[in-house]
């Protein structure tokens, strides 16, 4: 059997594995050595200790673990609820203002954390209890939630686009400043499409009954400004000293969680045992996907030691395929993985793939790797394998998971607009980072 | 008998995941340093390009078994998480077999003889000036390994169904 064919049985077996619901990284260790050592021999072991260890020193990819850290701390110092009760105060008597308060909330918080977890939980813990007490429409207010939360796997600083980078070699300060617009983009959508159902129907967002006094005016005013500065304060240091260009992503991420650990000090909302279980949940979020980015850079590197991506790259060149068409169906492939895959797998072992056809096709690496990245973004809500949902449903138990799901669709169909947005306005994504560069 | 020896494993990994977890503070603390003293003092340090992929290559591969432990590792669940209890065990028992213990093992003694060799010739990294001795952090491979083999045969023992969970 030639080699070629050999990495494709890999990829084959690989997903037979895959199903049997095993740790995907071990999984992925385990068919990489059995195929590799049939198509090349004993030398795939010395392989794949220089590929894990090739891995361990990528300085890019330490940014992980720093962000993970930020985020947890941030999670547990609750930063961004001053900011959401004082704008609540201001403008709780409009209509629909929590779906409002919980966008903007979801935003600054995406853009000043980078994983996912942390802003459903966060925002479910502030925003459920009251929507709840308001009558508000229960699949809108979950879908805003989780919706809202998962943009911080995709506004910067996000981890995901921290470990593309290397996968697609991209600059991940370049994925940084193209991931900017479409972020936003999603978010007007998703905020736009929740107003708009309130504004049709007043019983899905009540106004908020609340004193209006002047001196209380006065109160919320001062609560928002005071709230908002720290977390103003940490976008500029982490995501605006990226863009600017004066910190690395790994440095940046490190001065965000210094200046995280002292927030939560100085407010006196991070004790002792707080930070001891950051330091775990840390551990256990950073070593899961890196593992697993290690395990399969030794795949990826034996797929194509193989010869099997250069022939696959040579046969999707050869489809005659139109490369908008290529890309289309790239895209409908990792919406279809997206559903029982979380992002991990798919950045790191399918976009490695796909790279190579795309490079060759004269297409924009940045766009394309922006456009995986809202695309992979559906992941997140998408039930029934939706972890955004479970987080939610961990915090607000009152919700039932039907709802809940019911909720998340909506707002997946928004995602899809937005991609098929991206993809046909490459300008979305590249127009920031070209300013940038100037 | 065998419930204490695996709770003993099993408290040896978690206390190594311990101390592990604390090289996320000394990544932010050497990181923050470094970019103090570039940013306002514009006195670059010479070590911290080489501290910070140490500290991160080690904290997540000295960190996998812990995670392990913590059921961290991401699975491809969906069809895993509808079976019953007892066909979940009986389904890891076979994977650890068919799919955990071969990668480990030979992590172990190939990252072993990786690392040896680094020793014996006192290797130095040549990517920065500050050229420190590598051979400690190649010896991280191995002893992932070791971590890794002993919480996997925790995990194996107990979904064996010879103790308890």
């Amino acid at each position: 059997m030639t080699g070629e064919a050999l990495g494709f049985l890999m990829l084959g077996g690989l997903l037979l594995g895959l199903l049997a619901g095993f740790p995907i990284a071990f999984t992925l260790l385990a068919v990489a050595l059995l195929f590799g050592y049939m198509g090349l021999g004993p030398r795939v072991f010395d392989l794949m200790t220089l590929q894990i260890f090739s891995v361990m020193r990528e300085t890019v990819l330490a940014a992980v673990p720093l962000f993970v850290f930020m985020a947890t701390v941030l999670e547990r110092a609750r930063l961004i609820e001053r900011f959401f009760l004082g704008f609540l105060a201001l403008a709780g008597s409009i209509r629909g203002s929590l779906y409002f308060a919980v966008m903007v909330t979801a935003i600054l918080f995406a853009a000043a954390t980078g994983i996912v977890g942390a802003s459903v939980t966060l925002l479910g813990v502030m925003a459920g209890p009251l929507m709840l007490r308001a009558g508000y429409d229960v699949r809108l207010s979950a879908g805003i939630i989780t919706a809202g939360g998962t943009l911080g796997i995709l506004i910067p600083p996000s981890v995901m686009l921290v470990v593309m980078g290397p996968v697609v070699g991209v600059p991940v300060t370049q994925l940084f400043a193209g991931a900017i617009v479409p972020g936003l983009l999603l978010g007007g959508l998703y905020l736009g499409y929740a107003m708009l159902r309130c504004f049709l129907d007043p019983s899905r967002g009540p106004a908020i009954q609340q004193a209006n006094s002047e001196a209380g005016k006065g109160k919320a005013v001062a609560e928002l400004m005071l709230g908002s500065l720290p977390v103003v304060g940490l976008i500029f240091g982490t995501l605006g000293t990226i863009l600017l260009g004066i910190a690395t992503p790994t440095d940046a991420a490190a001065l965000g969680a210094f200046a995280s650990v002292l927030f939560g000090i100085v407010t006196r909302r991070l004790d002792w045992s707080g930070f001891r279980e950051a330091m775990g949940k840390t551990l256990e979020v950073s070593s899961m996907i890196l593992f697993l980015v290690a395990a399969s850079n030794f795949f990826g590197a034996v797929f194509g030691a193989l010869g099997s991506s250069r022939l696959l790259t040579q046969l999707l060149l050869e489809s005659g395929l139109p490369a908008m068409g290529l890309v289309v169906l790239a895209m409908a492939v990792i919406f279809l993985l997206a559903w029982p895959l979380e992002w991990v797998p798919i950045v790191v072992i399918f976009l490695p793939v796909l790279v190579p056809v795309v490079a060759k096709m004269g297409m924009d690496l940045l766009w394309f790797s922006v456009a995986v990245a809202v695309n992979l973004q559906t992941a997140w809500l998408s039930p029934p394998v939706a972890l955004s949902a479970y987080f939610l449903k961990g915090v607000m138990p009152e919700w039932s998971l039907k709802d809940i799901y019911l909720g998340m669709l909506q707002f997946m169909m928004l995602q899809l607009l937005g991609l098929v947005a991206v993809v046909a306005f490459p300008d979305l994504v590249l127009w920031l980072p070209r300013v940038l560069q100037r | 008998m065998l419930e204490r020896v695996l709770r003993v494993l099993e408290g040896a990994i978690e206390a190594v995941g311990q101390v592990v977890a604390w090289f996320v503070v000394g990544l932010t603390i050497a990181l923050t340093y470094e970019a103090l003293a570039r940013l306002l003092f514009v006195a670059p340090t010479v070590w911290a390009y080489d501290v910070t992929y140490m500290l991160y290559g080690a904290h997540f591969m000295l960190g996998a078994a812990y995670t392990l432990r913590r059921g961290g590792h991401v699975r491809t669940d969906f069809l895993y998480e509808r079976l019953p209890e007892v066909w979940q065990r009986r389904v890891d028992t076979i994977c650890y077999l068919l799919f955990y213990f071969g990668p480990v093992l030979a992590l172990l003694w190939f990252g072993s003889g990786f690392a040896l060799e680094a020793w014996r010739r006192a290797e130095r990294a040549i990517t920065s000036p500050w050229m420190p001795v590598i051979y400690p952090f190649k010896t991280v491979i191995p002893v992932a390994a070791i971590l890794l083999l002993v919480q996997g045969l925790v995990e194996f023992v107990r979904n064996l169904g010879l103790a308890g969970r």
